[in-house]
């Protein structure tokens, strides 16, 4: 009895280290991070522009029902996703498991290479997509070369989202090549080996190895890219200026719009936010519910 | 169990601590920040604390008329602080919003178009000018109403954004035209010469940053026209002045002599590189016809085209411009307010200098046109005394309601704008959505 009792209290002891090694980090998350959402929401409360605010209840979520801006670029948001990330994990994917081949030479070149347009500011590569996908940059100097007609990337709707997603692709695709090569080095290579000797496919053993193997990692970059998609702004504001018309204004690009460029209305603008915020929230609950086996 | 609830509870009321501890530590952080700042704001009896954003434009002319100012105020000097228009404008947001007016300066410079914006909805901001001595009769009428909100004062303008058009006059030579053809015309003769100039030359005689209503704003206000009624509500349906604007530059586009580019750089661009005829925009644009050097005599200058169906129609518009506002947090408003009023609204020693070294601000303040400095001729446009004349345009340049949601309205015609040319939307479908859009957000 005594010794089990003497026990308990330094199981307890090592909790209490543990807890107080975890309080400095809870803390900060919650004074810089969950204090400031809760007051978005408490903002999303209220009505009226600049500081004449007055509490208004649930009006501004029904406010964003009727919002055609807010449709407008809901749809742009999530067109993004479903094309972009899928493309992009994919890309990202096959990179890494051809790069992880033990026999190819110049790796590191290679992988730094890959990685390497993540280094760049968000703002300054956006600009430099849009000078070369400007009516006489690069891209239609080349389709002009190849005998192509030029196109008017910044004109079309359509056109322009595909600049976005290109940029986002050639943005974020070494990005996510760098989880999964960290993910890959986890997988003995003997199995490989194995599965070689055993007559598999470079296809198969890609399938039937390293997808499931990687599968935590893909439901961990899936859920970042979701994340980061649908709060997608410096593309939107300094590749396109969510033009033309809204075609390509994200919602946090309108959301900017709301507070800082048109007339301010706070309220409505951290409504739209907690809206992101549930959105965010639901697509990660469902990615890991699908990813999630045990 | 048990065990677990206690840690649990302990572990809380430690996180609970910290954060409060972390509340506190932060309350000392901005006061001591706010400290700092109010030290910088009000230090000693002759210093005022300015923020403005160029240094070869805005703050070089607040220094020298500080300079000049301290010619009869011994010890008299501003601090200038660099902080970008889009920043400033932010700060004062954030300031307004935490009810913390500490951190702003003495004197602020604000766009002339953002200042309805922030006097209605951050009016606590802002000094009253009106009392302050400071004639306003002398300025331009269109410039001062851009910051005058109910009757009352709050900006002394700065510098000058009268419209001018700037033709390449190699061009309209190469055409069979002259300067003079396109003097005082309207827009459907400058429409009918500009398929000349475009065939002769190959060149459009205009470009435009798509989805940019820069172009349609100055059209509007020429005719004293705007996005808005006199009681603040949208005038965007059934609007005759916008209508026939936005069907000049649509019909441009379709003609070819109006050729959309996809952003600033491109536009300023065009002009460097002769692929198109002429500019109409603030004549602030000259500072980048200028920045072409070899191009020295092939440009002129004169007034935009007018609209023909409108009654009030002139050949003169507006398009962007400054003005200095003295913050709440002023110490010293007496001060401030006699600064501005010796300087910008009284020294044409100062916009003489403004000139001459070469900032390209041109003043709004009538009595500077007398000036030699003002009469003297151009050689780069001609050999034309422009400085003169632009301050001529801007007294001639109508005013217009601008209102506290001009940017609202402005983005708005702007989508419309590019759904029409660059998607073939119907015209009247899409200017129903810009006023559902701009009504929408009024709502809120």
């Amino acid at each position: 009895m005594k010794g089990s009792g003497k026990k308990l209290s330094l199981e307890r002891r090592h909790n209490l280290t543990g807890w107080v090694f975890l309080i400095p980090a809870t803390a900060l998350i919650a004074w810089m991070s969950f204090y400031p959402m809760i007051q978005a929401f408490i903002l999303s409360l209220q009505t009226g522009l600049g500081i004449n605010l007055k509490f208004g209840g649930l009006t501004n979520y029904t406010r964003i029902l009727q919002d055609a801006t807010f449709r407008q670029c809901l749809f742009n948001t999530i067109f993004y996703l479903i094309i972009q990330v899928p493309v992009m994990l994919i890309l990202a994917l096959i990179l890494a498991s051809m790069l992880n081949n033990k026999h190819l030479r110049f790796k590191g070149l290679f992988r730094t290479m890959i990685f390497l347009p993540c280094a760049t500011s968000l703002v300054s590569y956006s600009m430099i997509f849009r000078s070369m996908f400007a009516n006489d940059g690069l891209v239609n100097t080349l389709l002009r070369g190849i005998g192509m007609e030029p196109v008017m990337w910044f004109a079309n709707a359509w056109t322009a989202r595909a600049v976005i997603i290109i940029a986002l692709i050639w943005r974020w695709t070494g990005y996510n090549m760098v989880f999964y090569l960290a993910g890959l080095q986890n997988i003995e290579y003997s199995v490989y080996e194995a599965a070689k000797i055993d007559g598999a496919s470079p296809r198969q053993s890609f399938f039937k190895i390293t997808v499931p193997l990687l599968k935590p990692t893909i439901l961990l970059t899936a859920i970042m890219s979701t994340n980061g998609t649908l709060q997608l702004f410096d593309e939107s504001m300094n590749l396109t200026n969510g033009g033309p018309g809204q075609a390509t204004m994200t919602l946090s690009h309108y959301i900017y719009n709301m507070s800082f460029v048109q007339s301010p209305n706070f309220g409505y603008s951290a409504a739209m936010s907690i809206i992101v915020l549930i959105m965010v929230a639901v697509l990660a609950v469902i990615q890991m519910k699908v990813g999630d086996e045990r | 169990m048990k065990r677990k609830v206690i840690a649990l509870l302990l572990a809380s009321t430690m996180v609970l601590s910290m954060t409060a501890c972390g509340g506190s530590g932060g309350d000392s952080g901005s006061s001591s920040g706010s400290t700092a700042s109010s030290e910088g704001g009000g230090s000693g009896d002759n210093t005022l604390t300015v923020w403005t954003w160029d240094p070869n434009f805005n703050v070089y002319a607040i220094e020298k008329a500080a300079e000049i100012y301290a010619q009869d105020h011994e010890g008299f000097k501003v601090e200038v602080t660099e902080v970008l228009s889009d920043d400033i404008e932010t700060n004062l947001t954030t300031a307004a919003s935490a009810g913390d007016y500490s951190t702003l300066p003495d004197i602020f410079l604000m766009q002339d178009n953002s200042f309805q914006k922030y006097v209605a909805n951050y009016p606590d901001i802002f000094t009253d000018l009106t009392d302050s001595g400071v004639d306003f009769s002398q300025f331009a009428e269109a410039k001062v109403a851009y910051s005058v909100v109910d009757g009352k004062n709050y900006g002394v303008p700065f510098d000058n954004g009268a419209v001018i058009a700037a033709y390449r006059t190699d061009y309209l030579e190469q055409a069979g035209f002259t300067i003079d053809d396109f003097t005082d015309i309207t827009w459907s003769d400058f429409m009918e010469k500009a398929k000349v100039v475009k065939e002769k030359t190959g060149q459009p005689i205009l470009t435009s940053q798509a989805g940019s209503p820069d172009l349609i704003m100055e059209m509007l206000q020429s005719c004293g026209a705007s996005l808005f009624n006199e009681d603040g509500s949208v005038n965007i349906v059934g609007n005759d002045a916008l209508k026939e604007c936005m069907e000049i530059y649509v019909q441009m586009v379709e003609d070819g002599t109006l050729v959309e580019v996809t952003d600033w750089d491109q536009y300023v661009a065009s002009l460097n590189n002769g692929t198109v005829a002429s500019s109409i925009n603030g004549c602030w644009i000259m500072a980048s016809i200028t920045a072409q050097e070899d191009q020295s005599g092939k440009w002129a200058i004169t007034n935009m085209p007018r609209l023909e169906r409108q009654e009030n129609a002139t050949n003169y518009s507006n398009n962007g411009g400054s003005s200095w506002a003295i913050s709440s947090n002023c110490d010293n408003p007496e001060l401030a307010m006699d600064f501005l009023n010796a300087t910008f609204a009284g020294s044409t020693e100062l916009y003489d200098d403004l000139l001459t070294a070469g900032t390209g601000a041109i003043a709004t303040w009538s009595p500077a046109k007398e000036s030699d400095v003002y009469a003297e001729p151009s050689e780069f446009f001609g050999g034309d005394a422009v400085n003169s004349k632009i301050l001529g345009f801007s007294e001639q340049t109508p005013s217009n309601v601008t209102g506290p949601f001009y940017y609202d309205a402005r983005n708005a015609v702007g989508t419309a704008l590019s759904a029409i040319t660059q998607q073939g939307a119907d015209m009247d479908s899409e200017i129903e959505k810009a006023q559902d859009t701009v009504e929408f957000n009024m709502g809120g």
